[in-house]
């Protein structure tokens, strides 16, 4: 167990400077939550505020403080007020934390965006008075000790313990994650899972790849918001090895056999395969309504946040590409 | 098969070093955690261990040249015992070097000389303690070296000839330098020495063939051929050149007739064709070729015909043999010439007795015969009255007959006393004369003015049958002439001379003293034709006429034959202005009264200078090629234009059978070394070659 300074403090997770800016920002969803509880997310169940949303005819059984008489008069039949209720959001986080997120130095390493990212939404949803799951995969297993979703600094502190509290390791097992996070689902809520998805089924294949996916489009279809959040090294981007040197390139999760050679004999057939893959992932989460969004290491993580948050706001999604040259 | 250095072996043991680095020797790659390795296309296995040696091809060549590398530090050489047999007992040697160019030919990855040296070397190790030895070659300008104690001597003098590019072409044979051997072992005052001569050469005949069984003075000589193979290597020479024009084709047209041979080439008595290539190049490019196919062991001619361009009047010319890459004596496969479409004879005929009736001309045969034979095209006769030639000679001197090759006094009156000399001076410098004898001719003058250079002195004319005793036969007729004279070169079966009825002859003075020879005679032991030479030129004299005053030989078939030999042979003396060419070795004598340069194929110039005669001799005739005799002011010398051509009797290689000399007395054999580590030098270098291109194959993967 890690004893890194600042652990169970939010500071550790997330920088300051993605905390400052986080400061003027809110979680906001462009589609309307249904919640247990009131919040103040757009429900779809007609609630007790003050906004008129319509009208709606009496029937027997309605609380007869909610009559429009007004309403009643012009009409000359009962009518209901209705006015717009909020809701509070349920988000569920589910950070790989494999191996292969170790990749990269300092703030360029992948877990460390993935964890900045999971903390600075789940501080969002917090401070707004959402409740807010986790599940994290490393090393094959599932630490789903925060998975049911809570609100207040507790579960904050939790989180962020969490976050810092393992170096990954072994494999994500996200289909097993997707399993235990299924049922746990309150209507509408965001699920946002944070990994590479360079290869998050391993061995297992690209038909169990296409499973995993089909899952989450299955909890789409059932008006959850899915979030796909994809970190990538420039390195896994770009392949920046393009001279004669002998590489030996090792699975940092342990599934897969290591492939040696020039780096200039494989990187063509890398970026190819990359592209096509990538390209795959953009399909078919467009296709099913799944939200891709993808983080470069490189990328200022506060500028990869305010992207990802206009982006479940609604804003339309600005198509940058990943390499020069390469559309 | 033996090895010189057999310790060096143990380096056989670093053939484990390339089998380890290729075990292990592989550089531990760059390790890199990715998460995308399924995007990833395996070029190469990954091994983490191996067991197998990786790139077997570079492991093999790597094998293999350190091998030879090692064995070649080794030396491994063949000991022969029997073939240099040394006299046990200290002695004073002289070893004899054949120079000559069949020394060249390549055996085994070197030549017969750099074997014979290896056996020289052998021999010099093997001299009993107390022995003295000398060097000779029979390179005229090889080292000699006086016989001494030190071996190292001649060691270092062989060595160093070897080395400066012996053998070179126009060596003596070995039976010439015999007598410079023998005077360098001329015996002290009251010594008592065994003395041995040790031939070393190739089995030919300018080589150990030439040898006799024992020098001057008993000293025994013993032939040790340079290599003991029976067997050599085939190759193929180019033995003659010539050319002729061809006006038949176009004036400015040549005909170039090339002669090559193959030597050896049998395979188990089959007698198989190769095609060999002939390339004729004038002015340095090339102009025709031809492949002809040549069976071992024959001779083969063939034929060129070129038409020589415009604006030139000689032209250096070339025919080699092409694609010979591998001839084992390459330097007989080329041979130089000088064209020229206006190269003629220059025949000047003076007509003592001239008639106004042409049968009854002194020279009307002779010039009818001269143009209707074969050689006509390439003569230019013209013919004056002796007065003529007289006043001439008068007024310009000696160059009055500068452009003559061959003079002929037809029944002419002796020249006039002033006049003799310039005539006997130009026939000396190397002219052609030809004296026809006639009712004009007297013996004392002409004995007095021209007896320098007359074969034989005349004494006087006598009608046959007149003599006393001699009634019955009024005529002479001419006896089978004697084929075996230069004259008659070329002439085969019967000279159609027979027939001939002479009525009156002049008898000459017999001499032997004066060297004349005797072409033909008439059936009573006369001599008809009689020739000589007179310094460097030559003389030839008919004693009768050459019309029909008082003979009937112009009448018979062999006269124009017999007439256009004897000016070839007459103008073969003066070696032809243009065309001429010169053996390796022999002397080139021009006419010239002033300082002259010659300028050699490599471009030297080197100065000859004339003598009294007004004749300039350049003896270094060593560079084979185009030479040119240039005046002070650059302007070429009338007959300045001749090629030096290599001997073709040096192109034999065929071994002659030897008998080997038995030493008297005590003797010891030597085991003669020859290396054998040469011929794996190219193999080495191929492996090298091999290594560097796989490996950079590997790198470009």
């Amino acid at each position: 167990m890690s004893t890194a300074p600042g652990q169970g403090d939010i500071g550790g997770v997330v920088p300051s400077e993605v905390r400052e800016l986080l400061r003027g920002q809110a979680l906001v969803l462009q589609r309307p939550v249904w919640g247990p509880r009131h919040g103040r997310h757009a429900s779809v169940r007609t609630g007790v505020g003050l906004d008129f949303r319509d009208h709606r005819p009496y029937v027997p059984g309605d609380d007869p403080r909610m009559l429009d008489w007004r309403a009643i008069a012009r009409r000359d039949r009962l009518v209901l007020r209705q006015t717009e209720s909020e809701d509070e959001l349920s988000l569920f986080l589910a950070v790989d934390c494999s191996a292969a997120m170790a990749y990269g130095e300092g703030e360029s390493n992948k877990a460390y965006i993935a964890g900045a990212i999971a903390g600075a939404l789940a501080l969002l949803a917090i401070r707004q008075g959402d409740r807010v799951g986790l599940a994290l995969g490393r090393a094959g297993d599932i630490d789903a000790s925060l998975l049911r979703p809570l609100g207040g600094n507790d579960r904050l502190s939790a989180i962020a313990r969490v976050l810092q509290r393992d170096e990954p390791a072994g494999l994500c097992p996200w289909p097993r994650i997707i399993g235990r996070i299924a049922p746990r689902l309150a209507r509408r809520s965001l699920l946002v899972l944070i990994s590479d998805f360079l290869d998050p089924c391993g061995h297992a294949g690209e038909e169990a790849e296409a499973e995993l996916l089909r899952g989450l489009a299955r909890l789409r279809a059932r008006d959850h918001d899915i979030v796909l959040v994809q970190v990538l090294h420039r390195h896994e981007v770009e392949f920046p090895w393009a001279n004669r040197t002998m590489i030996r390139f090792e699975d940092a999760r342990g599934v897969r056999e290591p492939v040696e050679g020039a780096g200039v004999r494989l990187r063509d057939g890398y970026l190819a395969r990359l592209r096509s893959h990538l390209d795959r992932l953009e399909r078919t989460c467009e296709r099913d309504g799944l939200f891709l969004h993808r983080v470069v290491s490189d990328d200022p993580v506060a500028e990869a946040l305010v992207t990802l948050l206009g982006r479940l706001a609604g804003s339309p999604p600005v198509r940058r590409p990943l390499v020069e040259g390469h559309p | 098969m033996t090895l010189l250095a057999p310790a060096l072996l143990l380096g056989l043991v670093a053939l484990t070093l390339p089998v380890i680095a290729h075990l292990m020797g592989h550089r531990e790659p760059q390790r890199v955690r990715f998460a995308g390795v399924r995007f990833l296309e395996p070029v190469e296995r990954v091994v983490t261990r191996r067991r197998a040696p990786r790139d077997i091809d570079l492991l093999v060549a790597r094998l293999l040249l350190l091998a030879l590398l090692v064995l070649l530090l080794a030396r491994p050489a063949s000991v022969g015992q029997t073939s240099v047999a040394v006299i046990a007992e200290p002695h004073d040697a002289v070893v004899v070097v054949d120079g000559s160019r069949s020394m060249g030919l390549e055996v085994d990855g070197a030549s017969l000389l750099v074997h014979a040296g290896d056996r020289i070397e052998a021999l010099l190790d093997a001299l009993p303690a107390g022995s003295r030895v000398g060097l000779v070659t029979s390179d005229p300008g090889g080292p000699r070296v006086e016989p001494a104690e030190d071996p190292e001597r001649a060691r270092a003098a062989l060595r160093d000839w070897i080395e400066r590019g012996a053998p070179r072409p126009g060596a003596w044979t070995l039976a010439d330098a015999l007598p410079l051997a023998v005077s360098l072992l001329s015996p002290a005052a009251g010594e008592e020495r065994k003395r041995a001569i040790y031939a070393f050469g190739d089995r030919t005949a300018h080589g150990l063939g030439s040898l006799p069984e024992t020098a001057e003075g008993g000293i025994a000589i013993l032939a040790v051929p340079a290599v003991e193979e029976a067997d050599l290597p085939e190759h193929v020479s180019l033995d003659e050149v010539s050319w002729e024009q061809a006006p038949d084709i176009d004036p400015r047209a040549v005909r170039i007739q090339a002669v090559l041979r193959r030597h050896g080439g049998a395979e188990d008595g089959e007698r198989t064709k190769r095609p060999i290539s002939v390339a004729l190049l004038v002015g340095g490019e090339e102009v025709a070729r031809t492949v002809v196919q040549v069976e071992a062991d024959t001779d083969v001619q063939v034929e060129f015909t070129h038409q020589l361009l415009d604006g030139g009047t000689t032209f250096p010319a070339t025919v080699q043999l092409v694609d010979l890459e591998d001839d084992p004596l390459p330097s007989d496969d080329r041979r130089h010439l000088w064209l020229s479409p206006d190269d003629a004879l220059e025949v000047m005929v003076v007509n003592g007795d001239p008639s106004e009736l042409r049968a009854h001309d002194e020279v009307f045969f002779l010039g009818t015969a001269l143009s209707a034979s074969e050689s006509s095209t390439s003569m230019h006769v013209t013919s004056l009255a002796p007065d003529q030639l007289e006043q001439r000679i008068r007024e310009q001197g000696a160059s009055a007959l500068g452009d003559v090759d061959v003079l002929v006094l037809a029944n002419v009156r002796a020249p006039q006393e002033d006049v003799a000399p310039a005539l006997v001076g130009f026939v000396e410098r190397g002219a052609g004369l030809l004296i026809t004898v006639g009712g004009r001719v007297e013996a004392e003058p002409y004995n007095a003015r021209l007896g320098a250079v007359l074969p034989l002195l005349l004494r006087e004319p006598v009608v046959v049958g007149t003599a006393p005793g001699r009634k019955e036969a009024r005529v002479e007729g001419i006896a089978p002439p004697d084929l075996s004279h230069p004259l008659f070169a070329g002439v085969e079966g019967d000279p159609g001379l027979s027939g001939t009825r002479a009525r009156k002859i002049f008898l000459l003075d017999p001499d032997p003293d004066r060297g004349a020879s005797i072409a033909i005679s008439f059936t009573s032991g006369a001599p008809a034709l009689v020739t000589r030479d007179a310094d460097l030129g030559r003389v030839a004299l008919l004693t009768t006429t050459v019309d029909r005053d008082w003979a009937d030989l112009p009448l018979r078939p062999g006269f124009v034959p017999l007439m256009e030999h004897t000016i070839a042979y007459l103008a073969g003396a003066r070696a032809r202005a243009l065309g001429a060419t010169v053996m390796v070795g022999q002397p080139r004598t021009v006419e010239a009264d002033a300082p002259l340069e010659v300028e050699t194929p490599s471009g030297r110039k080197i100065s000859i200078a004339p003598d009294r005669d007004g004749l300039a001799v350049f003896s270094d005739t060593y560079e084979v090629g185009h030479h040119r005799v240039l005046r002070a002011d650059g302007s070429l010398v009338r007959t300045g234009l001749f090629a030096v051509q290599v001997d073709p009797a040096e192109s034999l290689t065929r071994p002659l059978p030897l008998t080997r000399r038995e030493l008297e007395g005590e003797r010891k054999n030597v085991s003669t070394i020859t290396p054998r580590w040469r011929s794996l030098v190219p193999l080495v270098l191929v492996l090298l070659i091999a290594e560097v291109v796989l490996r950079w194959r590997r790198r470009r993967g």
